[in-house]
């Protein structure tokens, strides 16, 4: 199996007025892809953090990232921005919407940053992924006159409108019931089963995280 | 919609907000132009021809409040377009230059009422140089919404 | 009270900007009400010490606008004659001021020397505060002394029966006064064509004329007496008599206004003026108040959620009224405050300026007007203050509970 992450975080420090807080103290993530891995831990010991550094959001640790077998260190801004776009997709808890955007605003988010690639993006596609989610009725209506459920599922197509090869996943679940909770982590399985996608989710629910081909276990650093 | 942080509505705000500041100014030159007969309005209107620029000056502080606002309820998208690949540096830009847009054709619709009129063209330049630096300033703030 | 201060610190002013953008427009809703009040009260208050003299048979004489006046070209005998006349045909009432002369005083202002004869003194019912009236039946003689008023500025230096040596500018000789009364404090004097503007007494003297005075006077003080000339009890026919005389001696052309004329001329000009004043500040409240009803939602926009949980753990909306209320309260008294103090510091000013005709006395160096002003002010203030608070709870409430939490 081929490997797409390999993650050494050596230290990541999170500085507040006048403490600072060490985590994620000499982690190592290897991931190869297609796999379903699951985070958990208790609150605080860096799981969203870990997930920022991982999604390519946050650069301000010390230690060594290749993702894609590209040192990401190398990196420039913009191109980041473009694995952001193109290979990894973002799934969040449900008010990560622009709530002044229709609902197919939101999803279609992601396609005014695709540059060439958005040629290639088809019509279809969007009402492949719309009809699979589920959420055609609410296509025209704004975040704010939407369910939790709804609204989650939103999230969820603007993730995977780009196709990424990753996915990554905070707390998907974590507001919602039981019938929507299967749904969602349904689509994200759905995803890896079709596409080879691999799945990273941080969550608090075990029953969830048993789901997943591994499961982390984070503890607060020493 | 596209890559703007700004929907129409807000364009619309910030429009009025930059006419109101020029108006004003506009309507003070022209009281300075009336030669009015009546010593009590002239003495009324005085006590804040008098004080013109302070006025103007208290006055764009709605634009200040606009920009804050603005900035404050675009938290969430701006996390929401980064996660989907924007970066912090394009986002700051183009809000930088939106603002500056309408803030330039504003001003070159004052222009053309001041020449209508055969105002000083002048006399709103500092506005739009306070205008620029609450744009800037604004615009170093963007930077404080990067985080969810 | 708690709830009060945890509103305050946690949540209004964590957003400082939107509260100073409130004060600022408040600032200048007080400011625009406070400059309007001001100017309309002391037009009437100009109005109702003109009415003193708009009686019938009165005429007030105005020099014509297209006149040019040539101070070398009017003689001494021109003016007598003027004076003459008055003296043998009308009954008149004579006021001039503003006759600078060096007075030491406690204050070290300026003094005015104000004449007037006793028509004018009978006609303006001057107050006093100590001594008793005006003597104008003296004789012009070096050592007797001419009895006077003065200003309560100068009544600690000057008390009531004290004499006083000046250089009299208008006889251009030595003169002995004495103090028989002292006028009450900010006595005034409106412009009798602008009668919002005032000039306040409290550092003049006055002198009572008699004819003999006036015939040893120089021609600065006949020439200017005959500017504001008051005529009692006469006709249009006489005074366009004593207009041909002034105009054969003098060369200037005079009019003279009667009391209907006056009172036509106050409903033209003053009530007009006194409207466009009203209407420019009631559209002035109106931008400015939607102004700040536009901060307040948008404080509502980014306050949402802080008041939503707030109503959510168990604050009721007449409590969060409450709040809203003491809050915009805070910032109108700050504002009034502030107004209070620009105002005293300008009629501080004057005392700084040693601006003699503008001193005044006051309650924390405020006159009655200014307080009469704020009161206005304060009104306005609450009526701003129950729009927007009434707005921005309907707005509040518009917003589910759950939905706001959430946002």
């Amino acid at each position: 199996m081929k490997k797409i992450i390999d993650l050494h975080i050596k230290e990541k420090v999170y500085k507040k007025k006048k403490t600072q807080l060490s985590i994620l103290n000499n982690f190592r993530l290897e991931v190869n892809a297609g796999e379903k891995i699951a985070i958990v831990g208790e609150s605080g010991v860096g799981k969203s953090s870990l997930l920022n550094i991982i999604g390519l959001l946050d650069k301000d640790y010390s230690g060594e990232y290749t993702l894609f077998g590209s040192l990401t260190d190398n990196l420039q801004a913009s191109e980041l921005a473009q694995w952001r776009n193109q290979k990894l997709g973002f799934v969040l808890q449900e008010s990560a919407l622009i709530n002044s955007l229709t609902i197919e605003d939101n999803i279609k988010l992601p396609l005014h940053y695709a540059g060439s690639r958005k040629k290639e993006f088809k019509l279809e596609d969007f009402e492949n992924v719309i009809n699979a989610i589920e959420i055609k009725p609410i296509l025209k209506k704004k975040p704010l006159d939407c369910s939790g459920g709804e609204k989650a599922r939103a999230v969820f197509a603007r993730g995977i409108i780009m196709k990424p090869q990753i996915i990554l996943s905070d707390e998907p679940t974590a507001s919602l019931d039981v019938d929507n909770r299967e749904r969602i982590v349904n689509l994200l399985f759905k995803m890896n089963k079709e596409f080879n996608t691999t799945i990273i989710t941080v969550t608090h629910d075990l029953e969830v995280a048993k789901l997943h081909d591994r499961v982390i276990h984070l503890e607060r650093s020493k | 919609m596209g890559r703007s942080l700004f929907r129409f509505v807000d364009r619309l705000e910030l429009c009025i907000t930059y006419l109101f500041c020029f108006s004003l100014n506009l309507i003070f030159d022209y009281v300075k132009t009336l030669s009015l007969d009546s010593y009590i309005l002239k003495a009324f209107l005085e006590s804040f021809v008098d004080h013109q620029t302070l006025i103007n000056l208290l006055f764009t502080f709605i634009v200040v409040v606009f920009h804050y606002q603005m900035l404050h309820r675009k938290k969430t998208e701006i996390y929401c377009r980064i996660l989907v690949g924007d970066i912090l540096f394009n986002i700051t830009i183009r809000y930088t230059l939106e603002c500056l847009t309408i803030l330039g054709l504003v001003y070159l619709l004052l222009i053309v009422i001041n020449v209508y009129l055969n105002f000083n063209l002048t006399s709103n330049l500092y506005l739009v140089c306070i205008f620029v630096i609450y744009i800037l300033i604004s615009a170093s703030q963007v930077g404080k919404y990067e985080k969810f | 009270m708690k709830n009060f201060k945890f509103f305050i610190t946690k949540i209004f002013l964590r957003k400082a900007i939107l509260s100073i953008a409130m004060l600022l427009l408040f600032f200048m809703a007080n400011y625009t009400i406070f400059t309007a009040a001001r100017s309309i009260l002391s037009t009437f208050q100009g109005y109702q010490e003109i009415k003193y003299m708009d009686q019938e048979g009165t005429y007030i004489a105005n020099l014509d606008p297209d006149s040019n006046i040539d101070i070398d070209a009017i003689v001494e005998n021109g003016t007598q004659i003027v004076y003459d006349y008055l003296n043998n045909n009308l009954k008149y009432a004579f006021y001039t001021d503003g006759f600078i002369v060096s007075l030491p005083n406690n204050d070290d202002m300026e003094i005015s020397l104000n004449y007037m004869n006793e028509e004018y003194y009978k006609l303006n019912q001057f107050e006093l505060s100590q001594g008793t009236d005006l003597d104008f039946d003296y004789q012009l003689d070096n050592n007797k002394e001419i009895p006077i008023l003065i200003g309560k500025g100068l009544s600690k230096t000057y008390p009531v029966g004290s004499t006083i040596k000046i250089e009299d500018p208008v006889l251009e000789q030595s003169i002995n006064l004495k103090v028989h009364g002292v006028l009450k404090k900010n006595a005034y004097h409106s412009n009798f064509y602008a009668l919002n503007s005032k000039n306040y007494y409290n550092f003049s003297v006055f002198l009572p004329v008699n004819e003999d005075f006036i015939k040893h006077a120089n021609i600065d003080l006949q020439l200017n007496g005959l500017m504001d000339v008051i005529i009692l009890q006469t006709t249009k026919e006489k005074v366009e008599d004593l207009s041909e005389i002034m105009k054969e001696n003098l060369g200037l052309k005079f009019n003279f206004f009667s009391q209907k004329e006056n009172y036509e001329y106050f409903n033209e000009y003053y009530l007009h003026s006194l409207k466009i004043i009203s209407i420019i500040t009631l559209i002035l409240l109106v931008i400015i108040t939607g102004l700040s009803i536009w901060s307040a939602l948008v404080s509502i926009r980014l306050m949402l959620k802080d008041f939503t949980i707030n109503l959510l753990v168990g604050l009721s909306y007449s409590k969060l009224r409450k709040i809203f209320y003491s809050y915009y309260g805070i910032l109108f008294f700050l504002n009034l405050i502030v107004v209070f103090f620009i105002t005293a510091y300008s009629r501080y000013g004057c005392w700084l300026r040693k601006d003699a005709t503008f001193v005044t006395y006051g309650v924390f160096g405020l006159i009655g007007m200014d307080w009469f002003a704020l009161l206005v002010v304060f009104i306005f203030d609450i009526i701003i203050g129950m729009i927007i608070v009434e707005n921005m709870l309907r707005k509040i409430k518009k917003v589910p509970i759950s939905l706001g939490v959430l946002q």
